[in-house]
């Protein structure tokens, strides 16, 4: 960090300011004795300054009694007169707090002490120690504002990142810039997390400065440079870890199966299946399924620099595989860097990053019913995995398959090659103005192949490919002919690629000491183009692996084979110009207006202008606040901007040919052409406003306190409401236009604290800490529209969540219950009429009060939880001493509901154990509804399936050890640390699932647990050389 | 610092230059603001436009279900509710099914005014043909809108916008009327008696509708000339099928008898959330027998079942079994019955079936069969064509012309022929179209023009019930500018 720094400095100070010969030399070094280049050095009330060279030595002309002052970033400033023998060596007081770190802000940098906006920044290196698979998973709990959930901990799992709560029910997704090249959030996966430098997180409007796609806040990741003048340093690291699952679920074994089945057969008067209950615990489907495996990476980077050119070079392999579906469920990813800063002449600096990535990835059934974890689930105990030397049918549930059949019969791999990429030149044109051009790309290639054999996982299986155990094939009628489909391949080739051209003028100027001017004028452009191409190809030969290619199908006459193809485009052309004004450096302005055109509005609306302004009081430094010994800084930040979401879908101004029009002439159904969705050309992005007030202050220079106040109101949300009959909007395939209307709001609050501290015994330790509370309202949907109805329950069941007013994002609604209904009297008694209520039924609240629990329409449904954390906290502690070290990662999310919607309401499926306590006669329970096969209400969605979400989970923990310098420098090794660590080590939760990190894509999903895959628990060993 | 100038100017610059980078149109796909630049773009609009008259599971559902002819059936009563309460008479503004009718008929009405927007835009040889095949269409589907809700916004041969439909009255049933028949006319002008192409509307399709118009209005002598026009031309060769039993076999579609057949294939899926979706007969499947395992039929979910009342109507009459599966007895005179079994669903259970749009095991569709059927729906067949031309000789006072299209039906039934004349001679007619046609989607129409509604139909009220509610949430979406039916 500090060799960056340098560069940047003397970058800056270079053009303005030059080394004069003189007397006044010295050196500077650092509180443990170790030089400091790159030493800012003013002499007091003069222009004339130098920095440190590469030892930390310095010149100067001056004389006796001149004052010089000694700034370096991360450091307390020093000025020190100049005494008789013109010699000053110099001790620099590290600066535990982080005021003085630099922050990049979109355009720009700046120092956490300059700041007018919520932003925030991580370390690379505190995310690459984690030995999380993916940047993301790493960012959990680390920044305040910031909610990670987690889709699915299979290799190459993704994750959701959330700033600042769901402004929308559509893109919720942050703008994501590498190096300046847009990354979209999937891509992610190929991003080698020791590769990154910082990550700087824009929260509030002053990410207004990327317009109309900073409406969910901007995350902008810098990959790491070299430093000039710095010998090739080596570093090389590899962890080695096991994975394996972190729960089980507490299901029925054999016994407990067979009694509760018999009685629930029993309950809808069919006769009892088992005639004997004493089976011992039967299989046990959660060992079958769940594996050990293994999950590793190795690092190297090379980094240095000569006079005018520094490079960052690195290589790295990560390869995991699943806790379920082993080498079926792989990811593999190989990285390679070189990141080039070089001075092309003087005053002219080329910056070039190039990061190629390939991946190679598979992938097993996730997600609900069909899903291996699901069929897992409800698989039951009686049935041995084996029967003879095929695998067990489970014939007595149609949708359940023998999830090993179907880890054995999954065969698919995706590859991804990958190159981004940045070409930047600067320009320092005098000593206020610095002119930047950029070009940056992110090309991807992905190439899948999935082939599903002709399988037969049993009489009437839903998932059969195949007409019958000997994997004849399914006839087909075509035409009167019937032809065979075997065995099909998929195979797809998509591109995707984005790229951008920006360029933009800076200006940064001093006047008198107390004014500084910063500008900042630019244009940008992004565009995308995504391109793909598939096909499916029936009759692979012989039914095999070895076969499944395109090019050897054997479809007669290609009626079985399809194609399918898609072409996506959209730009960006936009202009910003930010200006910055600081008095004393203690009062900061900022504004910002940025004008967007973007290719997904029509003429109408295509252009948008995006301001944002704010502003900083430093109180700390005013005279009427004194010289505090406890309060070193504290300063006051204000902003409030307006920004967009234009990622709403291409196109959707404008009618298109796309709706259905098909009918049968000759007995052949013909295709034509109708509208799909009815146009709307002035149709426009989300709007969001976001005011945010913060608090910064520091006390004792070792505790930093960072406090945000957001308001965040996300206008003109898409909606497609209902429209007159007349406007026939209604046919097959049409929808009624699409339009802006609706409103989300997200009140919240942001902690952060931290202390460190440096003990001259050689203790050093840090703390942070980062808590969110976010408050999500739904405060408007359209006319004629009462909300949008989300995820399901169970299969064929009711709408379980909902996008609708007054209440949050994705909310649950069902009905409420109120205990067991214990005896026939009671039900008889009860002032509500529950339609086909039997005792150890569930007793559901009447809602509107009509005395009548009314089934058939949502008149008693009501609020029974909701998928989004009252709030959610990080703690993130480190202490080393003597070459020791310890970390930990805690994360929290407290106050979430999880929907249970695993279990399959099938006679024979199995269930989970807490049913043994389920209520058998009165006085029982007054929680678990009775067992039965027969008809009742205990099954449709209430509160009764949804739980408790909340969990606190230490993420990661670790302990090394490094060597003493002494020894390993013999062998030519700078530093040689091992270490052990475990990941999701424990979990706190009264969540029954296997994982409470329950996330999705769509915010109406959310909180919908279908049997997500757990991320693992790693036990690891690794180890950090640095030669 | 003029270096710092051209910089400024350069980066405006560019930004003014890069706006048309923003001028993108969607690949391969076709514009709706820019289409109809060929005869294949009409052709494939037209399509569109017949696609809609495959909602024609509505008409034999809510036909049949008002009427005395069946129950409403399915699952439980909560099973399409909106058939439920149309079978009670208890229905009102909330009512998904009547919803639809307006939704589907509007929709197929937009479509075909999109062409006839653009009508005049390119010349070629087939668009005289093909507009007279949406001009049909068009007075199909407003021809329905008027039988259901009476008078309904006339929007004709343009789209409206969001902001016209708060300015769009209901336009008075005449004026429907004379658009409908206006349309029919140009149809009969400028089709022919057949279309090489399977399921084309025709000449005859055009009369067959324009004198059911015409009954419909009570212009009986008109009605009666175009009747007559139709069968004394008949240069399509319409003639009843001989064989009735098995005249509604897959087998057995687009035959002589077929006079206005909306077609179905039985290839192409879709999903119970968009029945409008379908290419195949979504009414089939539905009719079926609830979890039927057994021969010669197959499964389905046990709507619109046939009630006693039209049962024991036939009598001794063969239609009966033509017109209705009585289960019980059927599965009696199979070899082996006990292995028969089936489901009595909770929306109703009356034993009967109807045999005509029904499921049979060899004629399933593909992928799902409860949803996919390729029977195609009989909009106006030759026998009906012959009733209504009965019913307008009898009104017009030929009822020895009456009497000679009447028996003709009846003779393909193998029943006597009828002799009467004057007003038993019309109820003779009437009670012939409850036989013959039953099952089929009519009857309730036929009770509510013919007056006879009120002592058919249980609960039915004069003055009310001989329209359906204009559906709430239509009213309330046109700003609320149309009054309710009278009574809901």
């Amino acid at each position: 960090m500090k060799r960056i720094l340098w560069l940047i400095l003397t970058m800056g100070i270079h053009f303005g300011i030059s080394a004069q010969s003189g007397m006044i030399t010295g050196r500077v070094v650092d509180d443990s004795g170790e030089t400091l280049p790159g030493v800012n050095i003013l002499k007091v009330g003069t222009a004339t300054g130098t920095i440190t060279d590469l030892d930390g030595n310095f010149t100067i002309e001056g004389k006796v009694g001149d004052e010089l002052q000694f700034s370096f970033i991360g450091f307390q400033s020093q000025t020190l007169r100049v005494g008789s023998n013109l010699t000053l060596n110099v001790t620099l007081q590290s600066d535990i707090s982080s005021l003085s770190e630099v922050v990049v802000v979109g355009y720009g940098t700046a120092t956490k002490k300059e700041l007018t906006g919520a932003v925030a920044q991580v370390q690379g290196e505190d995310v690459a120690k984690m030995n999380m698979p993916r940047l993301d998973q790493a960012l959990q709990g680390k920044i305040s504002g910031v909610n990670i959930t987690t889709n699915s901990g299979a290799p190459g799992g993704t994750s959701n990142i959330r700033i600042r709560g769901l402004g929308t029910f559509g893109n919720n997704n942050p703008l994501i810039l590498v190096d300046g090249v847009i990354f979209d959030a999937a891509g992610l996966n190929s991003l080698n997390p020791n590769d990154i430098e910082t990550i700087n997180v824009l929260k509030d409007g002053t990410a207004g400065i990327y317009g109309v796609r900073a409406a969910n806040g901007v995350i902008i990741i810098e990959t790491k440079k070299g430093s000039l003048n710095s010998k090739a340093s080596l570093e090389f690291s590899a962890y080695y870890g096991v994975q394996e699952t972190a729960r089980k679920l507490n299901l029925l074994n054999a016994r407990e199966y067979a009694i509760l089945k018999n009685e629930a057969f029993a309950a809808g008067g069919m006769a009892p299946p088992f005639n004997n209950v004493n089976l011992g615990t039967g299989t046990d489907w959660q060992n079958e399924v769940f594996e050990t495996a293994p999950i590793q990476e190795y690092n190297l980077t090379v980094t240095g620099g000569s006079e005018k050119t520094s490079y960052s070079i690195g290589g790295s392999y990560f390869g995991q595989q699943g806790i379920v579906g082993g080498p079926k469920s792989n990811f593999e990813r190989y990285n390679a860097r070189i990141n080039f800063v070089t001075e092309l002449a003087p005053k002219v600096k080329l910056t070039s990053v190039f990061l190629y990535t390939h991946e190679q990835a598979s992938g097993i059934a996730q997600g609900g019913i069909g899903s291996v974890l699901f069929n897992t689930i409800n698989a039951y105990p009686t049935e041995p995995v084996f029967v003879g030397d095929r695998f067990s049918y489970l014939e007595n549930v149609a949708d359940i398959i023998n999830p090993l059949a179907q880890i054995e019969n999954t065969f698919n791999e995706t590859s991804v090659n990958k190159i981004v990429g940045k070409e930047e030149i600067s320009y320092q044109i005098n000593e206020h103005f610095s002119l930047n051009g950029r070009a940056g790309y992110n090309f991807a290639l992905v190439d899948g192949k999935s082939f599903s054999p002709l399988a037969w996982f049993g009489p009437g299986k839903f998932a059969n490919s195949a007409r019958n155990a000997n994997l004849d094939p399914v006839l087909v009628d075509v035409g009167g002919t019937l032809i065979e489909r075997g065995a099909s391949v998929f195979e797809n080739r998509d591109s995707f690629l984005d790229y951008n051209l920006e360029s933009f003028l800076n200006y940064d100027r001093r006047f008198q000491d107390i004014h500084r001017v910063k500008g900042t004028l630019g244009v940008s452009y992004f565009g995308n183009r995504n391109l793909g191409l598939n096909g499916t190809a029936f009759n692979i030969p012989n039914n095999d692996l070895a076969f499944a290619d395109i090019s050897a199908s054997q479809a007669p006459g290609g009626f079985l084979n399809q194609t399918g193809s898609f072409q996506t485009r959209q730009r960006l052309v936009s202009a910003f110009i930010r200006g910055e004004y600081e008095l004393k450096g203690k009062y900061m302005f900022s504004a910002i207006l940025r004008r967007d055109g973007s290719t997904n509005f029509g003429p109408n609306n295509r252009i948008g202008y995006f301001p944002s302004l704010s502003a900083g009081w430093v109180l700390s430094d005013e005279d009427f606040f004194g010289n505090s010994s406890v309060v070193d800084f504290l300063k006051l930040r204000a902003s409030f901007g307006v920004s967009g979401n234009d990622q709403i879908g291409l196109f959707r101004y404008r009618g298109q040919m796309n709706g259905l029009a098909r009918y049968p002439f000759n007995d052949f159904i013909i295709n034509g052409a109708a509208i799909g969705a009815t146009s709307n050309p002035d149709l426009k992005w989300e709007t969001t406003l976001q005011t945010n007030i913060g608090l910064d202050f520091t006390l004792w220079r070792s505790i930093d306190f960072t406090a945000n106040y957001f308001i965040k109101d996300t206008r003109d949300l898409l909606f497609q409401p209902a429209v007159s009959a007349l406007l026939g909007s209604y046919g097959p395939g049409g929808s009624p236009p699409v339009i802006n209307a609706g409103n989300v709001s997200n009140k919240g609050l942001e902690l952060e604290i931290g202390y460190g501290t440096q003990k001259a015994t050689g203790v050093n330790f840090r703390i942070d800490y980062n808590a969110t509370f976010i408050r999500n309202r739904v405060t408007k949907v359209p006319d004629g529209l009462d909300f949008i109805p989300g995820a399901g329950f169970s299969v064929g069941g009711n709408i379980a969540t909902r996008f609708q007013e007054g209440f949050p994002i994705g909310y649950f609604i069902g009905f409420q219950t109120d205990g067991i209904f214990q005896s026939q009297e009671e039900i008889a008694s009860s002032p509500v009429v529950q339609e086909g209520a039997r005792p150890g039924d569930l007793r559901f609240v009447d809602a509107n009060g009509d005395g009548v629990i009314n089934f058939s329409d949502d008149s008693d449904r009501t609020f029974i939880g909701s998928p989004i954390p009252d709030f959610i906290m990080g703690l993130n502690l480190a202490m080393d001493f003597k070459g020791f070290d310890i970390s930990a990662n805690v994360y929290a999310a407290i106050g979430q509901e999880i929907i249970r919607n695993y279990e399959r309401q099938q006679p024979f499926a199995n269930q989970l154990a807490y049913n043994v306590n389920r209520w058998t006669g009165p006085g029982t329970t007054n929680e678990i509804p009775r067992l039965t096969t027969g008809q009742t209400r205990n099954t449709v969605f209430s509160d009764f399936y949804v739980e408790d979400g909340s969990f606190v989970r230490l993420r990661n923990v670790q302990l090394g050890y490094t060597l003493p310098e002494a020894i390993t420098g013999r062998i030519g090794i700078r530093s040689m640390r091992f270490y052990v660590a475990a990941n999701n080590l424990i979990t706190l939760t009264r969540y029954m699932g296997f994982d409470p990190d329950v996330g999705s894509g769509n915010p109406l999903f959310a909180g919908v647990d279908n049997g997500i895959f757990p991320q693992a628990r790693v036990i690891m060993g690794g180890l950090n050389f640095r030669f | 610092m003029k270096k710092i100038y051209i910089i400024i100017l350069t980066l405006s610059m560019s930004l003014v230059s890069c706006d048309q980078w923003l001028e993108i149109e969607p690949e391969y796909t076709q514009d709706a603001e820019n289409f109809f630049n060929t005869e294949e773009d009409f052709q494939r609009a037209v399509i569109g436009v017949y696609d809609l008259m495959q909602t024609n599971y509505l008409q034999i559902w809510i036909g049949e279900i008002a009427s005395d002819n069946s129950i409403a059936g399915g699952e439980s009563v909560n099973d399409t509710q909106g058939l439920h309460e149309i079978d009670n008479m208890t229905h009102g503004g909330v009512n998904n099914e009547l919803r639809d009718v307006m939704r589907f008929n509007y929709a197929g009405i937009a479509r075909a005014n999109f062409i006839f927007e653009n009508e005049n835009k390119i010349d070629f040889a087939s668009k005289e043909r093909l507009m007279a095949e949406i001009s049909f269409i068009r007075a199909y589907f407003y021809f329905t809108l008027v039988n259901y809700f009476g008078d309904v916004p006339l929007i004709v041969d343009r789209r409206i916008s969001i902001n016209e439909v708060f300015q769009s009255d209901r336009t008075p049933k005449i004026q429907i009327f004379e658009q409908i028949e206006s349309d029919l006319d140009r149809a009969i002008q400028v089709l022919n008696w057949t279309n090489p192409e399977l399921g084309r509307i025709t000449k005859g399709a055009a009369l067959a509708l324009k004198g059911k118009v015409l009954l419909y209005q009570q212009k009986f002598s008109e009605a009666a000339q175009v009747f007559d026009e139709l069968i004394s031309t008949n240069q399509a060769n319409y003639a009843l099928i001989s064989d009735m039993n098995t005249m509604w076999l897959a087998v057995n579609q687009n035959r002589s008898e077929d006079v206005f057949t909306i077609q179905h294939s039985g290839l192409q899926g879709g999903d119970y959330g968009c029945l409008v979706c379908l290419q195949g007969n979504p009414a089939v499947g539905f009719h079926s027998i609830r979890n039927y395992v057994g021969p010669f039929y197959a499964d389905g979910n046990s709507y619109n079942l046939p009630t006693q009342d039209l049962y024991d109507f036939f009598g001794n009459d063969p239609r009966r079994q033509v017109t209705i599966l009585d289960l019980d007895a059927f599965i009696a005179t199979q070899p082996n019955p006990t292995d028969i079994s089936y489901a009595v669903g909770g929306g109703g259970h009356t034993g009967y079936y109807n045999n005509k749009y029904i499921k049979r095991a060899d004629e399933r569709g593909l992928p799902d069969d409860d949803l996919t059927s390729q029977l195609n729906y009989r909009a106006i067949r030759f026998a009906d064509v012959l009733l209504m031309a009965a019913e307008s000789f009898a009104q017009s006072g030929n009822d020895a012309r009456a009497r000679t299209e009447l028996n003709k039906v009846r003779q393909r039934a193998g029943v006597g022929d009828i002799t009467s004349s004057g007003a038993q001679l019309l109820e003779d007619i009437y009670r012939e179209r409850r036989l013959e046609l039953s099952g089929e989607g009519y009857r309730f129409w036929d009770l509510v023009r013919t007056g006879k509604a009120a002592e058919a139909i249980s609960g039915f009220q004069v003055g009310k019930h001989e329209l359906f509610p204009i559906p709430q949430v239509e009213i309330d979406l046109s700003g609320g500018r149309w009054a309710q039916n009278p009574g809901y």
